[in-house]
Formats: C-alpha cells, structure tokens, sequence
C-alpha cells in the first residue's frame, strides 16, 4: 500500500524570508489558509526565531549564507526556496544550501506541493544522515572487533572461532558487532598484539 | 453591455447526464438575469462530448474567439487539461461541481463542494452509524483516488475496517469481480465514487444479486450523486446516502423553474444548481467591476457574498473557492430526502488544514432534519 507524506501542516510556523512586501504578504496569507503561523523576517533569520520555527521559506534572489543560522547543507528544518530571477547564480546558491523545495513565485498556488515535498526531503535528508553517523560510527570500531577477536583468540580458538564468539555475543545482546567488541573489551587498555 | 460567456460541458458522452444538468442551470440563469433585465449574455457552448483531448482545443477555441470566461468542465481531469490553456491565453474557469480537493489554481474558481463538504460529513456519518466494514469503489482517476484516500483515512481511523478497495476506468461497467468481492465480504456500506455508467451498472448488480440491500440505510455512499442522473439507477438506488452541497429538497422556485425550462429531466441537481450560481456570480461580478477581466472579476466576486438561486455564495479570496452548508440525504422512491443539513456555509477547506483528527469526532456536524 503507498504511505503518503505528511500533508497537513496545520498549527505549525514557517519563517518567511523575503524583502519585498507583496510577495511576503501573498505567501503569507496562503500559508495562512493552510493554518501555518507565519514568522516575517526582511534582513537576517537569527536562532531565536529559528528555535521557534518548524520551516524556513526563503527568497533565494536575496539569500546568503550569513543570512541562515547554520552551514550550508545543515539546515535543521524543510526549507523551501522561493524562485525569483533563476538567475544562474542564485539557483547555485540555493543548491549549494541544500534547500529543500522549490517554488516558483509565479505559482504561489502550488504552495502545498512545495511544503510536502520539503517535508519529505528533509526527513529523507535525516534519516541519510543518520545512516551516515552509523556508517561512520562503525566503521571507527573496526579496530575494536580487531582486539576483541584477538582477546578471544588467547583461549586457544583460532580467528574464526573468536569471530564466531563474538558475533554471538552480538547476537545475545542485540548490539552491532562493534559494540559488542567494546563491551568484550571492557573499556580496559587495549593490548596491542605481540603484547608489547 | 453583453457579456459573452462559455458553457463547455459534455452534453453527450459517458456522463452526459451531468453535463445536461450543468448546461440547463446555465441556460437557467442566463434567461433569469435576461428577464430580470439584469445582463445580457451571450452564451457561447460547445460539447467536448467526454473526450479529454476535446476540452483543450474547444477551450483554445473559445478563447481565441474573444471569450475570457467559461463556466464548465464536470470531472477533475477535463479541469486539469484546461488550466495550461487558461493560463496560456488568460482566460478563467468558473468550475461549479464538486471535486476532490487539493488544488487552487489562478484561473480557476472552485464553486462546488470540497472534500469537507462530502468526504468528511460522509465517512463520519458512516462511523456514527456504527458502521464496522466498507468497501471502496472508484473510478480510474483522480476523482476517485484521492476521494478514497481520504474516505480510507477517515474510516480507519474512525475504526472502520476496509473489506476492500478497487478501481474500475473511467466509464467502464466491467465489474463483475468487483460484485463477487461485495458479496463475499458483505461490507456494511460500499462507498462509491464511480461516475457516469460504472456507477449505474454496480448498483443494478448489487441489486440483482441481493435486493435486501435497499432496505438498509447507507448500504452505498457517494460524494456526489445527485438528481442529475438518479433515474438512471431506478429503484437500486433506494437507501443510497449522499452528500453534497445541494439536494433537490432545498430547490429555489428560480432553480425549479430552470429545470423544467432547461433540464432534460426537468429536475434541479447541484450540478444545475451550481452552474446556475457560476453564470449569476460572474454576471454580478461582471456588472460591478465594469469588464470581463478575469482579474477584476475575480476580485468582485471574492469581495463579499454573492446572492444566488442556491443562497448567498462566498469565495475565499486567497484558495478561491465557494463555502456551502454540507448537506447529506438518502435516495427513496427515485428521490433524495435529506437527512442532515449544515445550520450555515462552512468555508472550504481543500486542504483539510481545519478538520480534527479523523474518528475524534464520531458525529457528523449537522443537524439531523425532522
């Protein structure tokens, strides 16, 4: 069966970046219509206010980087673009931002699409990320599992058998490998091989 | 000053019956204002007969030939095709039936009922009447996809189990596997948003296979049968329920009178009843802003409520569509007798931004009519 994205946006606040007052307004007052409360800003989006906001929409002909509380990339909320100029330089900028949707500011009436797409890309951009942080977090214990076969290894099995060992004792405690070799290892000093 | 004005409805075709209906409640209201010595207009018509390709090049037609406003379309896909012309050569769609919802385009005004005005009361009169199971049927498009997502939601939440769920293409009356289902899962209701013959054929067949389903209140529900074709289904149809925005019972002597004027089968729909406010709402809106600009008229017709044969019709200025006071009724004797109706106009609510949790609310929001 197909799951649906989220689409009800109802009770939550959206930061509106933009300088010029019609647009702002007229974004406003859709967003209004889908019961999103909207928090105007015409310069800088300082972290007060981000911490209020559950999204970003943004006027990409007059965004910078300084203009946004985190790196690029980083945004901690969907962010939709608003499309302007399409001027090369402005679209490579709001790529570089990783934004999160795009909506012309020509098709204001397609305000919806835009913040389910943004909703979904986010949380799929969040959910990458923290397979990420696994990946990495596994692959920075690879070195454990070394010292871990090799503490097994000293009862007399061979590297087989102590990876054997310790995939059971995985297993048992329903824990990645990796941290199964730290426990094994008990936080103690890690003997290198060779026992020096 | 004559206004000129394009009727584009498909007068023949698969759903031929509705767009009849449409035609005479515009007709209707263009005679009303002629007599009344309010406007003249000049009704420019042309049948896309139900071919989707049709509506496009008609349009274009109409467009090109002067006409800037244009009351018609039945299904959301015939009003799909026509936005990209609209937007092309600047041009505005007075569309008056109901549809799914989800959509507020800049060349369009959306006059008939939106999802809160049929799903929603719909499906929760489903659960108020503790109703356990219903069956979804639909036809192959977005009518009936995105009707049904919303009707599955609603129920499930609600605690409703859904016994099945199926799609049949846009006119096709091959179902047979469809009435096996129903009769094996016995569902306490089938929610139906077929429309034109698909519809007709798997109530007959329902019928044929268990007459003892018409005794039973809400054995079928629909979002938008109406008048317009309820002589197609015969005495199938006794005990169906619908809900809309308007039931034949609430006809104004004004629409009445256009549909023994105009109508083929001389009986007023929410079809003829919205089409009849369309042609009024763009007269007044016409008359006020001096132009047939679809901007200012827009902008007139968005300014306050507009007196109609239906009542007094408001249109949201930033989503553009039209509040109605949600009505359901259920068909007996080739009629429908309404059962609850909405004390006034609920705003719409295309995106459902403003409806509670599905199945928080067990009762329908109407009040039941003695």
């Amino acid at each position: 069966m197909t799951s649906f994205p989220m689409h009800n946006f109802a009770g939550r606040t959206a930061v509106l970046l933009h300088r010029s007052d019609e647009p702002a307004r007229r974004v406003a007052e859709r967003c209004g219509s889908l019961g999103i409360h909207v928090l105007p800003r015409s310069g800088d989006l300082e972290a007060e206010a981000a911490d209020r906001a559950d999204m970003v929409i943004l006027d990409i002909d007059t965004g910078h980087d300084g203009q946004l509380p985190w790196m690029p990339g980083q945004a901690p909320m969907p962010v939709v673009g608003l499309v302007g100029s399409e001027s090369p330089g402005r679209l490579a900028w709001a790529l570089n931002q990783g934004l999160d949707a795009y909506l012309p500011l020509s098709a204001l009436g397609t305000l919806f699409s835009a913040l389910v797409i943004a909703h979904e890309t986010f949380a799929r951009r969040a959910e990458r990320r923290r397979r990420d942080a696994e990946a990495a977090a596994r692959r920075g214990g690879r070195l454990d599992v070394i010292r871990a076969v090799l503490a097994l290894m000293e009862d007399g099995g061979d590297e087989a058998l102590a990876l054997k060992q310790l995939r059971a004792m995985a297993m048992v405690e329903q824990v990645p490998l990796e941290t199964a070799a730290r426990r094994l290892l008990g936080g103690a000093a890690p003997r290198r091989a060779g026992g020096r | 000053m004559t206004l000129k004005l394009g009727l584009l409805f498909s007068t023949t075709g698969p759903y031929a019956a509705l767009g009849q209906s449409a035609l005479a409640g515009a007709l209707g209201a263009i005679d009303a204002l002629a007599e009344a010595g309010t406007a003249r207009i000049e009704a420019v018509i042309r049948d896309p007969g139900g071919d989707h390709a049709l509506y496009e090049t008609q349009a274009a037609g109409l467009l090109d030939d002067g006409v800037r406003n244009i009351v018609g379309a039945i299904t959301s896909w015939s009003r799909k095709d026509l936005i990209p012309v609209l937007e092309r050569k600047g041009g505005l769609l007075w569309y008056p039936c109901p549809y799914e919802g989800f959509e507020s385009n800049d060349r369009v005004v959306y006059l008939g009922a939106a999802p809160n005005h049929h799903v929603v009361p719909a499906t929760d009169w489903i659960a108020a009447r503790g109703m356990r199971s219903a069956y979804l049927v639909g036809s192959n498009y977005i009518w009936g996809w995105e009707t049904l997502r919303l009707a599955r939601d609603r129920l499930q939440a609600a605690g409703v189990e859904i016994a099945g769920e199926r799609f049949v293409p846009l006119g096709s009356t091959d179902h047979g596997h469809i009435v096996d289902e129903i009769a094996a899962t016995r569902p306490d209701c089938v929610v139906n948003s077929l429309i034109g013959p698909s519809g007709v054929t798997l109530l007959q067949d329902l019928a044929a296979r268990d007459a003892s389903r018409r005794g039973r209140a809400g054995h079928m529900v629909s979002f938008n049968q109406t008048e317009a074709d309820l002589d197609q289904l015969g005495p199938a149809a006794d005990g169906l329920l619908s809900a809309g925005s308007f039931f034949a019972g609430d006809a104004s002597p004004a629409l009445v009178s256009a549909a023994q004027r105009r109508a083929p089968n001389a009986r007023p729909s929410a079809f003829l009843a919205g089409a009849h406010a369309a042609v009024e709402i763009f007269a007044a809106a016409a008359l006020e802003a001096g132009t047939d600009d679809p901007r200012a008229l827009f902008a007139a017709a968005s300014a306050r409520p507009t007196p109609t044969a239906m009542g007094e019709v408001a249109i949201d200025p930033v989503l553009r569509h039209a509040g109605h006071a949600p009505r359901l009724a259920l068909a007996r004797g080739g009629r429908f007798e309404i059962v609850a109706r909405a004390p006034d106009a609920v705003p719409a609510d295309p995106y459902l931004a403003r409806q509670g949790t599905p199945g928080a609310q067990r009762r329908p929001d109407l009040r039941v009519v003695t």
